[in-house]
């Protein structure tokens, strides 16, 4: 593949222009494996912004006589059938996307910017601050998150928050970010420490430079590269907890599907002759999950190299 | 090494009244958000007040602070560690004891982790130490390609296929070809049978063992590499010992100390994974019940359980950080 | 060229006039170690040659990056998995190692050759005793029973002297002190008589105070057990007192070999010269020298004598030709076209057509 094929970048420079993460992108796009994997996503990203350009079927129309229609292929009415309920399977794929996506790229936006916060602070002033962010690192890592998600959800199932694009994804997304900060929180405090005895930065003190300035323009970019290996393995980590968490009807909220729900419907009629309906979402979970971890593979080779082969 | 240990219990009794404290204040909000949990019981009848003052009572909600938004609930809390110290852990909506069902329960969930717990230090030491011996090598780039792979595929969706696709049809060939009531019908079995617990738990054991290698196998690989190159290796080496006892003694007995501490971090997602792996296959486990009392809005046994399971992860946590002493000296006399 | 050989080993002896080759215990000839690189091989050492006989003490003196250090891993066959001898002989005791299997080269380590390391924090292992350490070869090797090998481990810190060495056998590297630990690290070569001790660097991470302990105790344990010993250093101070022959490196070549009282009184080699100009001496007296620029890098060496860039001395014909080994009195070797007048103390003559008197 060529270098001019690649799309737009997915590892945007977020604002920092420090030289490890502009080595990565260079050795990124040279990746056949990466390149695929960013296209893959990018489709399933179009998917989320435009599901109509997929599919003028409304996953909410389902009607019961047409109930678990065969794959029709592509120009059929139903290209992917119909599930036990008679709605259209791409269509509910589809629009399944969206609600996966949003969850996963807030839960770990959210956490991502709470655990740097917090491990910058606790590495860079130590003392008190670092006690109690250590602690409540301590505290949130003993409940894992599935429980932890299990438990809240369960909790506050009853509760109505309204069918809004993000009112639907809102309490798994608290939930999520609740128990998920953790990691980067430790990985920054444990690079924030390492970096804060570095001679320049030691120089920068010396020379009268703010705690903030110091902080942000010497001692962040130091922990940036570990964290951003970590990123699109997170997310591939909250899109399979939202499936798991939509299986047991506690994600996702309805009238928004989301491929938890789908899978959950389809896994009844795999032996009932309609595997179609467990297939279809489980093949674009997978799809977008090892999308990531190729992503986060060929990330962590390309900011760590002293474990590359 | 006394007074390390001794400290470490200490500070993890401290998190676990936190965590307990933070459980307790969830679920306050959310009883306080949400209408009282005591409805549950009755399902889609309709109860007398009376009736819900008895439930609110057993359940220990009768106290009035659940009404009021904001109110951290301290009373019924210190009353509930009372009853958690007296090893009362409430009951389930059916009245049954969360500490009697939990007595049932546990067993299957340990035999569980034992099948994990072999698998991820079969599968992670023997290829993490494989691809770091042959670095570079076509093995270590195939073992490489294999961990990305057990990274794609979720627990869930493992279990997913292989219950409804994979098992049934495994079942009855196996079932045709060593008879009956032989063993082979019972690893393929798609669901759990309590007369035969260790050969059902087997095949859900190793699945979720093997979504939970790929982390070890990358462990294993880069600490193994990171001793390879250590000086303290060319040492031994230079002592003319054979090249066996140096992998041995000093690549996999020093990389041992981070897989260790991986196994600590691990362990918590494995609670998770258990939690599926045994609410698909219907392994009456910990996380089986679990798994069920979500469904059955069962609030109260989600939180005996989730309480306990914390508990046993500080547990761990600590069994953790004991081994971590034993294998490093230096954190031993720090 | 004329006539001109190496001289080492075969032909002017390089130390002990008069002695046969023979007797030599450790002989490495031509010895070229290469590096794989992304750029292309490199040669890390080029045609090296030494010997070192029973009882005596060979100084090999450089910059790093010189190929020192690297020479004495391709002596033990412990070399990186890039690096690979392309050229040459290393015999121990007659037998020429780098012809045996892996095997058996990795079974003569510790028994004939060993060798003790610069950094003791990093070369001892950290999760073992220092006993244990101590004692690791000859109980997995020689089979001894744990209770010969503790005591075993207790003799051979009272030979470094490590005090109350009893009681700690039992710590572990951590809890030793910088010279302890150098000690502990002497000790562990030690521990299976070998007959030829490699020391690379091993007072670099010390207290001065302390690198003249441990050199005094290194040349006690010599002297005793009659072994040879090959001391690696950067700095030639630190030769004067204890080497018997020295050799200087640069870029990966041996560009002078002789005893050590000349090589101090008439270097023969323009860097030898400036080496010791840039060694502080007690008095105090005069400006002290450094010699400017930077060693080569391997991947980019100059054409004609790899010191020419930074030689004070430098004529056109070191820009062209790599100087041949000349031999500028006996039992001496000089890579400098010049040599003869270097070590007269002369500078050599302005540039004309002529190389250099430097044949015989």
């Amino acid at each position: 593949m060529n270098d001019a094929a690649t799309p737009t970048p997915t590892g945007r420079p977020a604002g920092t222009p420090s030289h490890p993460l502009g080595d990565a992108w260079r050795t990124l796009r040279r990746r056949p494996d990466t390149i695929i994997a960013t296209v893959v996503l990018l489709v399933f990203a179009v998917m989320a912004a435009f599901p109509r350009l997929f599919t003028t079927t409304s996953p909410r129309t389902c009607p019961i006589r047409e109930a678990r229609t065969d794959p029709q292929g592509w120009g059929g009415e139903h290209p992917l059938g119909t599930d036990s309920l008679g709605c259209d399977v791409l269509a509910t794929m589809v629009h399944g996307v969206r609600p996966s996506l949003l969850l996963a790229l807030v839960v770990v936006g959210v956490s991502l910017a709470i655990g740097v916060t917090l491990g910058l602070l606790a590495g860079y002033y130590l003392g008190w601050v670092d006690y109690l962010v250590s602690r409540t690192v301590e505290v949130f890592l003993v409940i894992p998150l599935l429980l932890a998600a299990l438990l809240v959800l369960s909790l506050f199932k009853g509760i109505d928050l309204g069918a809004g694009t993000f009112d639907v994804i809102l309490l798994p997304a608290v939930v999520l970010i609740l128990f998920g900060w953790m990691p980067y929180a430790r990985y920054v405090r444990a690079s924030t420490l390492e970096a804060k005895n570095l001679d320049y930065v030691t120089a920068a003190r010396s020379l009268g430079a703010s705690d903030l300035r110091i902080m942000v323009r010497h001692v962040l970019p130091n922990a940036i590269g570990t964290v951003t290996a970590l990123l699109p393995t997170s997310v591939a980590g909250v899109i399979s907890a939202e499936a798991v968490l939509s299986f047991l009807g506690i994600g996702v909220r309805p009238p928004a599907t989301s491929w938890g729900i789908q899978i959950e419907q389809g896994s009844q009629w795999v032996l009932g002759g309609a595997p179609h309906i467990l297939l279809a979402p489980l093949i674009c979970l997978v799809a977008t999950v090892l999308a990531l971890v190729v992503l986060g593979d060929a990330l962590r080779d390309a900011l760590d190299p002293r474990l590359t082969a | 090494m006394g007074r390390y240990i001794l400290r470490r219990v200490l500070q993890a009794v401290g998190t676990l009244l936190l965590v307990m404290l933070l459980l307790h204040l969830l679920t306050t909000v959310a009883i306080q958000l949400n209408g009282n949990p005591a409805q549950a019981f009755f399902g889609d009848k309709v109860p007398t007040p009376a009736q819900v003052a008895a439930v609110e009572q057993r359940f220990n909600l009768d106290d009035p602070c659940f009404d009021q938004v904001g109110n951290p609930c301290l009373g019924p809390f210190v009353e509930r560690l009372g009853q958690y110290a007296q090893g009362d852990f409430g009951t389930n909506l059916r009245g049954r004891e969360v500490s009697d069902i939990v007595a049932t329960a546990a067993p299957n969930t340990i035999r569980l982790f034992c099948v994990v717990l072999v698998t991820w230090l079969a599968l992670g030491m023997v290829l993490g130490s494989v691809a770091a011996r042959w670095r570079g090598s076509p093995s270590d780039h195939g073992i490489r390609l294999t961990s990305v792979l057990i990274d794609a595929f979720p627990v869930f969706v493992l279990l997913i296929v292989y219950r409804y696709v994979v098992a049934v049809p495994l079942n009855g060939w196996a079932e045709r070809t060593f008879g009956e009531n032989s063993w082979p019908p019972y690893w393929f079995k798609p669901s759990f049978d309590p007369e035969h617990p260790w050969a059902t738990v087997l095949v859900p054991g190793i699945l979720l063992g093997l979504a939970g290698s790929a982390a070890f196998i990358r462990l294993v690989r880069a600490g193994q590499l990171e001793s390879y190159q250590g000086d303290h290796v060319r040492t031994a080496r230079s002592k003319g010992l054979g090249e066996r006892h140096v992998v041995v003694h000093h690549v996999v007995r020093n990389s041992s100390v981070p897989v260790v501490t991986a196994v600590g971090l691990t362990f918590t997602e494995a609670l998770g994974g258990a939690v599926i792996t045994e609410g698909l296959m219907n392994i009456y486990g910990m996380g089986g019940v679990l798994w069920g009392a979500v469904r059955d809005d069962d609030v109260g046994l989600v939180l005996g359980i989730v309480t306990l399971l914390a508990a046993v992860t500080v547990v761990v946590m600590i069994v953790v950080d004991i081994a971590y002493a034993l294998l490093d000296p230096r954190i031993r006399y720090e | 060229m004329s006539a001109v050989t190496r001289p080492v080993p075969n032909g002017a002896s390089g130390s002990a006039p008069g002695s046969a080759p023979s007797s030599a215990l450790l002989e490495v000839t031509d010895l070229t170690v290469e590096f794989r690189t992304p750029g292309g091989p490199v040669r890390a050492v080029d045609r090296l040659s030494y010997r070192v006989e029973a009882g005596r003490t060979l100084a090999i003196v450089g910059e790093s990056g010189s190929g020192k250090s690297v020479s004495s891993l391709a002596v033990l066959g412990l070399l990186p998995d890039t690096a690979r001898v392309t050229h040459g002989s290393v015999r121990l005791a007659g037998t020429d190692l780098l012809g045996l299997s892996r095997k058996e080269h990795r079974a003569r380590c510790g028994d004939q050759v060993a060798m003790v390391f610069q950094d003791a924090l990093a070369a001892l292992n950290p999760v073992h005793t220092v006993g244990y350490q101590l004692t690791e070869a000859l109980r997995g090797r020689r089979g001894m029973s744990r209770a010969d090998a503790r005591k075993r481990a207790v003799e051979l810190l009272d030979l470094v002297k490590v005090p109350n060495a009893r009681a700690r056998v039992k710590e572990y590297p951590h809890q030793f002190s910088g010279g302890m630990r150098q000690r502990v690290m002497i000790a562990s070569a030690l521990a299976m008589d070998p007959d030829v001790l490699i020391a690379d660097e091993p007072t670099t991470a010390l207290d001065v105070t302390v690198q003249a302990q441990v050199l005094r105790l290194l040349a006690e344990i010599q002297a005793e057990r009659q072994m040879g010993l090959v001391l690696i250093t950067h700095d030639l101070g630190v030769v004067a007192g204890v080497a018997d022959d020295v050799t200087v490196m640069y870029a990966g070549t041996a560009v002078e070999q002789a005893p050590v009282a000349p090589v101090y009184t008439t270097p023969a080699h323009p860097y030898t010269r400036a080496l010791l100009r840039s060694i502080p001496s007690a008095s105090g007296a005069g400006r002290l020298s450094v010699i400017p620029g930077r060693p080569p890098s391997p991947g980019a060496m100059p054409a004609g004598c790899p010191f020419h860039p930074r030689c004070d001395a430098v004529r056109d014909v070191c820009r062209t030709d790599v100087p041949p080994a000349a031999v500028p009195a006996e039992d001496r070797m000089s890579a400098c076209h010049f040599a003869a007048d270097i070590m007269a103390g002369r500078e050599p003559a302005p540039d004309d057509k002529d190389t250099g008197g430097h044949d015989d």
